[in-house]
Parts: structure tokens; sequence; C-alpha cells
């Protein structure tokens, strides 16, 4: 045993088990099972099962410890108990009477089976050893059986009463004070030695699971000159002082940081440190300044987002930033600023696309953020955000990939629309009205178009079958001699026609996708077999060979780019149908396409875009335009039936082609085709 | 051997006559008679004792689980008495090992109702600490009496006959004392006869309860009615009012500057209290209860301190279950978990603290207020620095060191005026201490041991402190001995309270009663049994019709005064009920715990219905919890409602709880 003799271990200190129980509360220890008595102390973790954990210390002397590994009060349930100290003041310090570890060891294994004639928490071998630590070298067993069980039953007295004393104290954790002061009720000498009010650190003994001892270390007289009385003093303990703050006002808790947070658990930025007044429906009776103070904490707070917003959005240091802003409660006091930021930078910089996008970003992670109240400024929010799907031209450079900001915010309003669209109600109806403006105004420029429709499809299909299938047909036809190359020299118009036309396959796709839904036998099959076989049924198929040949010439290279623009959309808002894709990579020659990676896919289609001339794929549309005339009929027919899927898709591949199948599972499209 | 050839004669003969159905009915009677003898054998109690009483109580177990469900409650509750009085009798034969065994395996049946009980009689390893314990001792002395029905108790007396479980038998003639009714079994088994089984105390406190308690206000007139009268012509007098604080202001403005201050900053529920006006004269008249006479002289009020308390009537703020209090939280902070006890001035403006290194600490908050406030506004590191400079420019403490007491110092309380405190200690003596003077005026010695709990009464001047010693006392400021001591319970009495009327004290003890006793013959009126841990906190309505008492556990509970019986417990706090406060005019109850909430319960709900339930004598309703408010890990030690219903809190901010 490393643990030194040092002077004050007068008091050997004894170690056992405490064992939980099924369920209830504590068992007590049974001391059969202990494992040595020694210089000791026993620390143990005990799972309660209702009460969380419960750590306890036994120690030699009276005196024990419950420490509560959860914050909140637990209550004393038991008392864990170990042997009684015989102070012993005879016992000279020098020569501690204290027997050997392996002879203790050795004799409390002997008694390692419970005996009948010892039900007592104290083993009568406790009283032997205390008996020899006091001088006492033979002490009869019987004497030694009868003073166990009287032992423990003055033992359970005394921790009653320092339970107590406890309590008197209003505290739930019992302390060594507490057994010294119930000690003094009972007009017995305190212990002494443990009076610290720091828990006591205890170190477990090498080769010993369960044994444990105080690290008590032997100093150096020359030490204690060296680092005791010449070192500096340490600080003095911090004065005792009183604070004040309002906990409820008139039954409602203000949100100041001295209050609980509601729901929360405490984050760990410093910046909750508001001052008072910050929340909002402050009664009127605290005489706090009226106007806005921002702590220097918050305001170097928000400058740094705003400084990262601007310059430096690309960096690993924003996307900090955007998780601290959609996580961090106390910023509810910066709401108003950074909405203020969002709106004003937003019409300052249209011609930025990087800030724009960091801005909607930002704006992403304030809607995240459960403890803000963002209602009181959603009206300054919607506005930017509108302006990042419809404005004409967002950013200055061909190159700028705007569409991409446009599906962003389309998908931001849309969540804003879902999440408070039960608080405000025409919320969703003024976004749609602005976008269906947008939309239907031959007027506008076609990102105007292609940004209302991706608004309008990210509020639902049952919004793009109300709004947008009905109007599709008559736009159609605007918009094919837009993506036509005789009809349309632009390049850059065509290709944006291009979009606006992946935008509407994909928005009515996504409708279909939905129709479809509701055929449940249909979608959820889930035979590979079956699915892969009709798939390749469908290459067979005329247009199939058609679509073949047409992939298998020359222009193969140019044909996929604008296919991919068009399947843009449909990729970004349906990323439901995997097996679709699979089995499309079966059916035609690009259908690969639908599984690239849409970060990276806009670069290339561009770059290809520039280096292509002439757009093949021309002929069959015309085709499809050419039919859409007769088939007029059919399809007002059948969105007056209410869409019947079947005739949704008929209309719609009329209008659209093979492309429209993406959003089908192989399965049922064999059944339609 | 004589018989043995008697019988082989007899059955010779009677085969011999071929008498065969009486040698059948022979044999049959024959090993009848042999096997009883063995049982009775068994019975004595030297050879299987310890396996009888095992095997009794769990057949009787067995059975009153397997009961009919509607006997079943009342049948269980039989089993709690059987079970300790069979553990204690082995105790008392001697049967150590199986008395311990006996007790671990039916333990778990009883742990929820009865655990404390269950902790201390664990103990009990030998007869001599049966006589020692104090609950085994006045269990073993005394009969439990237990409610059943007609049928239930027939049932009972059935089985054990058939069972012929004599043991069991015998514990519950020698334990029990069954009071059979004729009415229909009752169904819960809430009720608190079961949990209570304090031994005699039982019996004692139905004698006791039969006796009157006056819980009237007082007949003469009380500062409030004054108030009333005023109001009548309240233009007039208001004026008069505002001339006499002018006046009052100048004449003491040096030592009740602070108080003034105080109402300064009560100032800001003046806004809502004028909103309240209106109510306050429609309540008013309706409190029809009776008014007693004061059984002590009571002090006389001073004129200004009571025209103070007419300003804060006047502005107190009504509160319902709408309308909820401001809670003003004043937190101690660097305490080492040295802080034993709170005392909030009435006004608030007054903080003291009781600590274990028997020191008293007051704050000024009228002083300090401001600048603690500005502290708060900034930032945290900013505070700290702010600390440093506050205490090294003035170069002293921020609070009134009251030193004195050689012993932690358990509890402490203002007079209403503010103008004078007591602390109790575990030194055994009660320090009077004046706020004007700082300094200490009387010592009072008496008690014995630890002094737990102190109460200034509600006009002050005389005081009541609770002690280890099982004691009560009341005292008056001016004399060093106790006035009259108040004794009976069986163990710590660890918090009073002053009934509203001053002509009663309430005490709340470790042996899980409530107690009310009679301030002029010194007798308790009451015995409140239904707790079912050890009594801490103890709060008295305004009205004087209702007292609440928390405990250990986390419960609280709701008595009538005059029937002695519980309206309703209050659960919700999951740890010790430190404290209670009612509000001014008693609708609304405050609790503080340490689990850190401030819990705010609807009171008036059952004043109404049991006011109108009187006759029917029904109370199932249950009292209802307005609003927790939680503190950041801060035990609440304290709660004072201010005159202008400001709830004002305390309480230590303790990082590890």
């Amino acid at each position: 045993m490393e643990g030194k003799v040092s002077w004050h271990h007068r008091y050997p200190i004894a170690a056992g088990f405490v064992q939980p129980k099924e369920e209830g509360s504590l068992l007590l220890p049974s001391w059969a099972n202990i494992t040595a008595v020694l210089f000791t102390v026993k620390k143990t973790t005990i799972a309660h099962p209702t009460k969380g954990e419960l750590k306890i210390c036994l120690y030699f002397g009276v005196w024990m410890r419950i420490e509560p590994n959860l914050a909140a009060g637990h209550k004393v349930e038991h008392l864990a108990l170990c042997p009684l100290s015989v102070s012993s003041n005879s016992s000279s310090p020098t020569s501690p009477a204290i027997p050997n570890a392996e002879s203790c060891e050795s004799r409390v294994g002997k008694a390692g089976s419970p005996s009948l004639e010892n039900m007592s928490i104290v083993p009568k071998e406790t009283i032997e050893v205390i008996a020899q630590s006091i001088g006492i070298a033979n002490l009869s067993s019987d004497v030694a059986l009868a003073l166990a069980p009287d032992v423990e039953y003055r033992l359970r007295e005394i921790m009653q009463e320092a339970i107590k004393c406890m309590r008197h104290s209003k505290r739930t954790v019992l302390t060594a004070d507490d057994v010294d002061s119930a000690l003094s009720l009972r007009n017995v000498e305190p212990l002494y030695g443990f009076a610290t009010g720091d828990p006591l650190r205890f170190k477990r003994a090498v080769g010993h699971k369960d044994l444990f001892y105080i690290d008590d270390k032997d100093l150096d007289f020359k030490d204690v000159q060296l680092h005791l009385i010449e070192a500096p003093l340490p600080k003095a303990p911090l004065d005792t002082a009183v604070v004040t703050h309002w906990l409820a006002i008139e039954g409602v808790q203000p949100a100041i940081p001295e209050n609980v947070p509601v729901d929360v658990i405490l984050p760990p930025l410093e910046s909750r440190k508001l001052e008072h007044g910050k929340d909002d429906g402050l009664p009127v009776d605290i005489r706090l300044p009226v106007k806005h103070v921002l702590s220097r904490e918050l305001q170097l707070y928000f400058d740094k987002i705003t400084e990262l917003t601007i310059s430096k959005s690309e960096s690993a240091l924003f996307k900090e930033a955007l998780a601290s802003l959609s996580t961090d409660s106390g910023l509810h006091p910066l709401v108003p600023y950074f909405s203020y930021f969002i709106a004003d930078e937003v019409s300052r910089s249209l011609n930025d696309l990087s800030i724009l996008f960091a801005l909607m970003r930002v704006a992403r992670s304030l809607l995240r953020n459960p403890h803000i109240h963002i209602e009181p400024y959603l009206h300054q929010l919607m506005p930017s955000m509108i302006t990042c799907i419809v404005a004409k031209r967002l950013g200055n450079r061909l190159a700028d990939n705007h569409w991409e900001l446009r599906d962003f915010s389309a998908n931001l309003v849309a969540s804003v629309c879902r999440r408070y669209g039960h608080v405000y109600h025409n919320l969703q109806s003024r976004l749609t009205k602005t976008l269906l403006h947008a939309f239907l105004d031959p007027s506008k420029a076609l990102t105007q178009h292609y940004g209302a429709i991706r608004g309008l499809a990210a509020l639902g299909p049952s919004v793009v079958r109300l709004l947008i299938l009905p109007n599709l047909e008559t736009y159609l036809q605007l918009l094919e001699p837009e993506m036509l190359l005789e009809k349309q020299k632009n390049e850059m118009k065509r290709k944006e026609a291009w979009h606006v036309y992946g935008a509407l396959l994909g928005a009515a796709g996504k409708c279909l996708y939905d129709r479809l839904k509701m055929f449940p036998g249909l979608l959820s099959r889930p035979n590979r077999f079956t699915w892969k076989h009709k798939g390749r049924i469908a290459t067979t198929m005329p247009n199939g060979n058609k679509r073949k040949s047409v992939a298998s010439n020359h222009h193969s290279t140019q044909q996929p780019p604008l296919k991919k623009l068009a399947g843009d959309g449909s990729v970004n808002s349906m990323p439901v149908m995997p097996a679709m894709s699979n089995a499309q990579s079966v059916a035609d020659g690009f259908g690969n396409n639908a599984l690239t990676d849409p970060g990276i896919r806009p670069s290339t289609s561009t770059g290809r875009l520039s280096s292509n001339e002439s757009i093949p794929g021309g002929s069959r549309r015309e085709m499809g335009n050419s039919r859409a005339p007769k088939t007029h009929s059919i399809l007002s027919q059948a969105w007056k039936e209410d869409l019947d899927a079947g005739y949704l898709l008929a209309s719609l591949f009329e209008l659209f082609g093979e492309a429209i199948f993406s959003f089908i599972q192989p399965v049922e499209m064999s059944v339609f085709l | 051997m004589d018989d043995e050839d008697v019988e082989k004669a007899l059955f010779a003969y009677l085969k011999k006559k071929g008498f065969w159905q009486t040698e059948r009915a022979l044999h049959e009677e024959q090993s009848r008679l042999s096997s009883a003898p063995q049982s009775e054998t068994a019975l004595s109690r030297s050879e299987r004792g310890p396996a009888l009483y095992h095997d009794g109580y769990s057949k009787l177990r067995s059975w009153a689980y397997g009961s009919l469900d509607l006997y079943k409650h009342e049948l269980l509750r039989v089993l709690y008495p059987v079970f300790i009085h069979c553990f204690m009798d082995l105790v008392a034969d001697g049967h150590m090992q199986e008395a311990r065994a006996f007790f671990q395996t039916f333990r778990e049946d009883h742990e929820l109702m009865h655990l404390r009980d269950l902790q201390k009689l664990e103990g009990i390893l030998s007869p001599s600490h049966l006589e020692d314990m104090d609950l085994a001792r006045s269990l073993r002395h005394s009969k439990v009496s237990i409610k059943l029905c007609e049928y239930s108790y027939n049932l009972l007396l059935q089985y054990l006959q058939k069972a012929q479980s004599f043991t069991m038998l015998e514990v519950i003639n020698e334990h029990i004392n069954f009071e059979v009714s004729s009415v229909q079994p009752v169904s819960i088994s809430d009720d608190s006869d079961v949990i209570a089984l304090v031994g005699n105390s039982q019996d004692l406190a139905k004698q006791v309860n039969r006796k009157e308690v006056r819980w009237g206000q007082l007949l003469e007139d009380t500062v409030e009615e004054r108030l009333e009268k005023t109001l009548s012509d309240s233009e007039k007098v208001e004026g008069e009012n505002k001339d006499m604080d002018l006046d009052d202001n100048k004449k003491r403005s040096a030592d009740v500057g602070k108080q003034v201050a105080a109402s300064k900053k009560l100032k800001k529920d003046k806004v809502i209290g004028a909103v309240g006006k209106g109510v306050r004269s429609e309540t008013s008249t309706v409190s029809l209860a009776p008014r007693v006479k004061p059984e002590l002289t009571l002090p006389i009020m001073p004129s200004e301190v009571e025209q103070s308390i007419l300003d804060d009537l006047r502005n107190r703020v009504q509160l319902s279950s709408l309308a909820l209090p401001s809670v003003s939280f004043y937190t101690f902070i660097n305490t080492h978990n040295g802080l034993n006890c709170a005392s909030i001035s009435s006004d608030g403006s007054l903080v003291a603290g009781g600590f274990s290194d028997s020191s008293l600490k007051v704050w000024d908050m009228s002083k300090i207020g401001q600048p603690a406030k500005t502290v708060s506004m900034q930032g945290e590191n900013e505070s700290s620095q702010n600390e440093i400079f506050l205490g090294s420019d003035e170069g002293k403490r921020s609070y009134t060191l009251f030193q004195g007491h050689s012993g932690p110092v358990y509890s402490s309380s203002f007079c209403p005026t503010g103008e004078f405190l007591l602390s109790s200690s575990a030194d055994s003596t009660i320090r009077l201490w004046s706020t004007r003077l700082n300094a200490n005026l009387v010592c009072y010695k008496g008690h014995n041991y630890p002094v737990w709990d102190i109460q200034f009464g509600p006009f002050g001047h005389y005081f009541v402190s609770a002690s280890h010693d099982r004691t009560a006392r009341i005292w008056s400021m001016e004399r060093i001995q106790p006035l009259r001591i108040m004794a009976g319970h069986l163990s710590d009495v660890d918090c009073v309270q002053w009934h509203a009327n001053c002509n009663y004290i309430a005490t709340g003890s470790s042996d899980k009663t409530v107690r009310l006793w009679d301030v002029q013959t010194g007798e308790s009126v009451r015995i409140f049994i239904g707790h079912r841990s050890m009594i801490l906190s103890l709060a008295m309505s305004p009205d004087g019709r209702y007292m609440a008492s928390g405990d250990e556990d986390g419960t609280i509970m709701m008595w009538d005064l005059s029937t002695g019986r519980c309206v309703s417990p209050l659960m919700g706090h999951n740890s010790c009920v430190w404290t209670l406060a009612f509000s001014g005019e008693g609708t609304v109850l405050a609790s503080g715990s340490a689990d850190g909430t401030v819990k705010l319960w609807d009171v008036t709900s059952s004043n109404k219905t049991t006011k109108m339930d009187d006759n029917k004598g029904s109370s199932g309703n249950r009292l209802r919890l307005l609003k927790a408010f939680p503190t950041k890990s801060t035990p609440v030690y304290t709660l004072q409602f201010s005159r202008r219903n400001l709830l004002f809190a305390a309480g230590a901010f303790s990082i590890s709880g």
C-alpha cells in the first residue's frame, strides 16, 4: 500500500461495497464483500434507478458524503455506513498502532462468506481492527460481535442527526461539518482532519479495484518554506455579495441572463450576457433605458458577422458563423440589425452574386435559429428574399450562376411559408401573387420567369397544379421559340429559355410525381427485376430508338448540356428517385446526367455551351410543339377532371416529351406507355 | 406403551367384531389427532418462531394482494403495521438474522409510503435498541387504529382463522385497533391515517383536535380596516397622507431613510395597485371571518409606521390566478456553501444571511441596490472588475457584519418594521440585533440545543423559537426568559410560524406532524398528521383559516385549521420545500424549494369550494399550480411578500447544486 502513514492518519479507514439494489433506494453495504480494511476510503458510484447517479464516499470515522452527479439537489436517500472510529488520543503520532495492510486483508479475506452470526453492517472484524488500532490487542470475538450491531445503531443515529443539521443548513449534500455538528449534539468530540469545504480527493490504490485513499503528501520542511511561506499569498476568496434581479414580472419571467434561459441548454457563447431590457413585452414598471443598448460582445459579434458576409463568404469561418447564427440563443437583440443589414445589402449589391448568396445564407441561419423570435422581422426579410428569386439581374458577370441563388432563395421562402404560414395567413397568398405576377407577365425577362417558377414550385405540388399547370401550355408556346436555335439567335437568351424549360419540367414533374404517389401499388413495388426489364422494353420503343440514334450520332456531346440544364431543376428538387435515374440510365443515352452533382454541373454545362453552336434536339421539340394544339382539348379536359394522373401524364408527355418520364417509376411508365 | 397396547387390542377387537366403519373412523380420527399436536408444537416460538413470522406474514400478504379490488386497499393497510411489529417482535426475541432477512424481504412493499420510518427502523439491531429509539418505543407501546369496513374486517378474521396463522393474529390483536364501520370501503388509500403511524399521537391528535380553534382575524381595528375607513373619504385623506408623509420624512429622515428608499422602489407596482384598488373594496367587504380578541397584549404601533403601512396597503397589487406577482430575487453569491438561512424585511430593503461561520450579514438593498444593478447591467468581465474596484474604492464591505454567535446561524427574522433582527444559532442562543445601531442588543438563553428556527410575531415584540430540544418557546423582546414553552413534539421542532391573530403558533417537526399551540395556555390545540417526512416550512394564510406546510420530499399540504384536516396536498416540488409565503390577501401561495424553483399556487379555488362544501365535507379538488419560476441553480431559501404584494425571494447561488 503506497499511502504513506502520515501523522493524522490515526484513524483507520474502512472500505467496502455499496451495492445498488435492483430498485428502490440503495442497499446498505454488505460487509461480506469487504476487500480490505485499510487506511482507505471507499468512493463508489451507484446507479440509482430513479435519481440518477450518486457518488458515495465512505470514510472511516463517521463521515460520509453523497455527491450528486447532477446539479439538481438530490435527496440523501440513505445512510451509507462505515465503521465507527474509536478515536484514540493515546496512540502516539510517531507510532500509529495500525495493522499493516496484508494482515488486514488476509483477515477480512477469511470472513469472505456472510457469516450467519453477524448480520450487522459492521462486521466484527472491523471492531477487532479498531481495537487493535487503539492498542487493545486481544479483544475477544464475542465482545466484538456484541459491539458490532451497537456500533451500527449509533452510527445510524449520528447520521440521522447529521442529516437534520444538513437540512437546517439548507443543503442537500451532506458534509463533514454536518457530521461534526451531529457529534457535538451528542456531546461527542468531533472528528478532526476532515473539516474542509472542498470535497476530498481520493486516489485509487494500485492493484486494488475498490481501494481508495486520500492522497496526503508528506512535505519537506524546506519545500514548505520555499513554496508556502515565501510564495505570495493566494487570492482571497471573493466576499459574499447579494445581487438582485427580477425572477418574474407580473408572472412572466424576463429573459435576462440571471434567469434560466427558456428551455435552452446554456450555449457556450458568452454573448448571451445581455443587459436587462432586451426582452419583448417588458412591462413598463422597470426603469430601464428605453433605447436599445447592445452589449459590446454583441456589437463585436455583429460586426464580425457582417464583415464575414461581405468579404469572406467563402471562408470556413463564415460557415462557423452561420452555424453560430443558427444555434445561439442570445442573438435575439441582433435580429433587427441583421434583418436591416440583409435588406440593405441586398438592395445595394444586386450585382454581386457572392454577397447575395452569403446574405441569403445568413437569412437562412437566422430563420433556422429556434431561439430567435423572428416573426416581427419577416416583413423586412421577405422582400429581399423575393428579390433574390425574381430579380431581373443578379450578379454582373455572364458566368455568375444566379440560377443557384434563385433556387436557394426559393427554397428559403418556401420554408418561411411553411413555418410561419399559419401565423400570417396572407403570407403565402401574397407571395404566390407576386410570383405568379412575375410568371405570367410576358414582358418580364426569362430569368424572372425562372425565379417565379422555382418559387412556386418550391411551395409545393398543389401550388404548381393550381397556378402553373393551367398556364403551362400557353407559356410553353411562348417559350418554345426562345429555345430554338433558328428562332433565337442570342445564345444567352436561349440558355435562359432552356433553364426556364427545365424549371417548368421540374415543377410539372414534381406535381406529376405527387399525383402518382396516390397510386401506392405502383410506387411501392420495389421489384428490381421487373423494372429493369421494363426499362429495357422502353429502350426498344420507337422514340427510344430515336433517342438512341440521336445520342449515338456526332452531336451526342453537344446535346446533353441543354438537357442537363433542363434536368437541372428536376434534380435539385427531386432527389427522391434514385431508382428512377438508375432506370433511366438504362433507358436513354443521357440518363446518367441526372446523377451528376448539381454543384459542378452548371459550370461545365455553361462552359460547354459556349463552345457549342448547334442544338440538334430541336427537331424533336418541334414535333412536340406541333402536336400540342391537337392535344389541347384532351389537356383541358384532363385538368377539368381534376387531373387524373393518367391524363396528366399523357398531357405532360405531350408537352415535355420523354423528359417527363424521369419523374415516374419505370413500372408505371411501362403501364402508361 | 400402554396406549399402543390398548390401541392394538382395540383394533383387534374391532376387526374381530367386523366393525369396519368404526375402525376406519377411528383411524381417521387418530391421524387427525396426530397431525394436530405437531402443528401445535410448531407454534411454540422457541423452535420455529422466526419462520412462523415469515410464513405468516408472506401468506397474509399474498392473501391481501389477492383479495378483491374493492377491499384490497383496506386490507393492504393492515400489512404495514403487521410488518413492522413482526420485525420488532423478531428483534425483541433476539432473532437478529431472521429479523433482518424478514425486513429485507418485505421492505419494498412499504418503501413508497413509509420510506423514512423504514430507514429508521432498519437500524434496530438489538432488543435494547427498541427501547432506545423513540419511534420504535412509541410504536411498541401504542396501538395503531385502522379503519375498516365491516366486510373486510370479517374477511380478515375469517382468513386468519382459516389459515390458522396464530402469530399474525397475535400481532394484530396486540398492536392494531380496528375501527369497524358499516360504510362502503374506502377505495383509495390516500387517507392520512394510513400514512402516519406515530404511535399514540394518533389518539392524542383525535382528542386534541376536538378543541376549538378561533382562527378568525383580530377583533380590534386592524390597519387594513382602518385603511378601508380612510378609503371611504379617500380624496381628503390622501392629501393628508401626503402631508403626513412629508412630515414623517423630515422627522426621521436619517434613520428611516432606507425604508423610504425601499418604498420608492416599491412605487413601481403602484401603477398596478391603482388598478387593483377597485377590486379591493369589494373583496374586503366579503371577509366575514369571525373576529377574535387578542390574547396577548400587542405592542402599540408608532403612528408613522402605521402610516407607511397604510400607504403600502393602499398600493397593494391585487393578486389572483390572472394577476401574478412580480418576483424580485436576491441572489447570494460567493457564499462558499456557508449560507444557512436568509431573511428579508417586509419592505424588501434589508436582507440578512446567516452563515455557518457564526456570522450574520445584513445587506441594505436600498443602498447597494443601485450599484449592484449597474454592475449586472454590464457584461460579465466588466462586472468582476467593477466589484474589485468597488471593494478597493470604498475599502469596506457592502454589508453589515453582525458577530456574536458561536455556532452556525440557522435562522433569522426581521421584525415588521425592519428595525430589529433576530438570529438563532447552533450555540443554543437567540440574539436580537438592532439594524439602526448595527449592534447586538440582547442574547436570549433558554434552549439547550441548537435553535433551528426563529420567527417574529406579526406585530413584532413577541417571537417564537424552535429547537432541537423538542420545544418551541415564546419570548418577548424585553425578557430574557421565555414566556411559554411548548413541549409535546416527539422529535426536533424544525420550524415555527405565527398565526395571523397572534393567538396561536404552529410548529413543524421531524416527527412529521404539525402542531398548533395556544399562545395563552401553551397547550397543543391541533395536531396535523399527514406528512411523510420532516416538516421544513410553514405559512399561515392572512385570514387565519388555512395553513400550508412543506416537507423534505417536496410535498406541500394545505390545512384547514378549524377542522384539522388536509385541504389538499400540493405536489410539484421534487426537493425540500425551504419556504412558503402567502400573498397579502391570501389568494396566492408561493413556495421555494431546493430544486431551484419558485412556484405559485392558486389558493382561492380551494377556499371557495371548501366554503361551499363545508357541510358536505368533501375536499377532493386539488389546488392549482399557477406558475413555476426556475432559477439558475439557486435553491430558494426564503420568500417574503411585501405589503404591496411584491414577492421577494432569496437564495444562494451554488454551482454544483
